[in-house]
């Protein structure tokens, strides 16, 4: 797994390369509670090139999506490869994360 | 470290001496063995926290003594010191690769004896603790896990018209899958199939919270998208961030009629025999539980005929990796679903699971896995 973090006016972008499993999913989350610490309130993940999602790996992009609720701001999945995308779907949880087909309209629909 | 004791091995009586004076300020119990058999016994049966070992000696030697020692279950994790007036590199490295942890050249400083004992003596103080830590965790969690298979229903309800057969293993000590069994009014029966995210203690804490409010709904539990709203809303008030995905079906076996809902886990796989075709059935559905509470919970409707199955399972299952990296996945666990008509849903049971061991090839399945099997007779 690798993450690359990227900040461009005002929006946090994280970048996810390879799989978000239980064994990377501890790394991912002390990236994402480092980017707590400071006031952002606008966080867009790119899923362009995930490959691999657990339900750890969901349990991660959950704690994000409601921290950026508790701080009333906006947070978007990018660019979805077909299995994760099913993953969102079977799981219900793409009702309540917003999610984009790339990296542009996600930048959109938060900034 | 007064507790502590030292094995001091030197086939010269002077040598054995100075090495005694100069350990005596560790505070130490110093034991003294003038060679190699001798020391093989005192090391047996007093097991002291570190050897200091002579390599020239009569008798066997003290690189025999160290392969000895290590290869002894009962003093292999004690370490060992070889203090030698052999000085090349090559022998250094031998006594290093036979399980010693340490190399010190003769004439020795004393302080720097002192110092590598100190070292070594704390190391294997701090290794033996984490392996009683080690240990005494391990029992906890044996400990969970035989509650947590003690919360399972015991053996499953006969039940006319239909025959059921279940899998249950965690991939740890204790887990995150649960399912239950509850029998209804007029021949109608609940089945729940569970998933808490993780694994360990925290997800078998999430699986007995969601037993204990399942079993303490306050009315027969026969409406599938009730029950569902029920749990979540009392598990919103734990879960945070974690979740728990479940299913619930209720089967009307006189009808053979279900009502399904459906909690960020996969729907169910239906074989219909009169098409030998087996789909995952599309219900809608609501995502997991424990993380935000639902405004309605859908609930689907579905019937079955005489031969027709149904397989409720956890996504351990089609997400069990195989060593090449690849997922099981539905549409092979469809296609199992479909093979062999007429067998018994244990027998059929007893083929996925070894279909789902031969796609593994051998490497250890790293979630829960449950399935739940039902046939119309």
């Amino acid at each position: 797994m690798e993450i690359i973090q990227k900040e461009e006016n005002g929006v946090v972008l994280l970048a996810f390369k390879g799989r978000l499993d239980g064994k990377s999913a501890a790394e991912a989350e002390d990236i994402i509670n480092s980017i707590f610490k400071g006031e952002n309130n606008r966080l867009l993940f790119d899923f362009e090139f995930l490959e691999y999602l657990s339900s750890a790996g969901l349990r991660v992009v959950l704690g994000a999506a409601k921290e950026m609720k508790r701080r009333d701001g906006k947070f978007v999945l990018c660019a979805l490869n077909a299995y994760v995308k099913e993953v969102f779907e079977v799981s219900g949880f793409g009702a309540i994360i917003s999610i984009t087909d790339s990296v542009e309209s996600g930048i959109n629909e938060i900034s | 470290m007064g507790t502590e004791s030292i094995l001091l091995v030197d086939d010269n009586p002077t040598n054995l001496q100075v090495l005694y004076q100069t350990l005596e300020v560790t505070g130490c119990k110093l034991l003294v063995a003038k060679d190699g058999e001798t020391a093989l016994g005192i090391a047996e049966k007093a097991l002291p926290d570190l050897i200091l070992l002579d390599i020239m000696m009569p008798g066997i030697d003290g690189f025999e003594v160290c392969r000895r020692l290590k290869k002894d279950p009962t003093t292999e994790s004690i370490p060992v010191i070889f203090l030698s007036a052999l000085t090349d590199t090559k022998d250094k490295v031998r006594g290093l690769q036979l399980g010693a942890v340490d190399y010190v050249s003769k004439p020795f400083q004393p302080d720097e004896v002192i110092a590598r004992v100190n070292t070594h003596l704390t190391i294997h103080r701090l290794k033996r603790e984490v392996e009683k830590k080690k240990d005494e965790l391990e029992n906890e969690l044996e400990v969970v896990s035989d509650v947590q298979r003690r919360l399972l229903p015991k053996g499953l309800p006969e039940i006319a018209g239909f025959k059921l057969a279940v899998h249950y293993e965690t991939s740890l000590y204790a887990g995150g899958d649960y399912y239950d069994i509850a029998k209804l009014a007029d021949n109608q029966w609940g089945f729940l199939v569970a998933d808490a995210e993780g694994h360990s203690a925290p997800a078998a804490v999430m699986m007995a919270m969601t037993c204990a409010l399942f079993r303490s709904y306050p009315e027969p539990p026969t409406e599938p998208g009730e029950l569902i709203y029920f749990l979540n809303e009392h598990l919103c008030k734990v879960a945070d961030p974690s979740f728990v995905t479940a299913l619930y079906v209720v089967y009307d076996a006189n009808h053979h009629t279900l009502k399904i809902a459906r909690a960020g886990h996969p729907p169910p796989m239906i074989y219909r025999s009169s098409e030998k075709k087996a789909i995952e059935y599309p219900c809608g559905g609501v995502f997991p539980l424990g993380i935000d509470p639902y405004e309605q919970v859908p609930v689907t409707e579905a019937e079955l005929q005489p031969g027709d199955r149904i397989l409720v399972y956890t996504d351990g299952i089609t997400e069990r990796f195989s060593m090449d990296g690849k997922t099981y996945g539905e549409e092979r666990l469809l296609r199992q679903l479909e093979a062999d008509p007429g067998s018994q849903p244990q027998e059929l049971l007893v083929s996925i699971m070894k279909d789902v061991d031969k796609f593994a090839t051998g490497r250890p399945a790293d979630d829960d896995q449950a399935l739940l099997l039902g046939i119309v007779q």
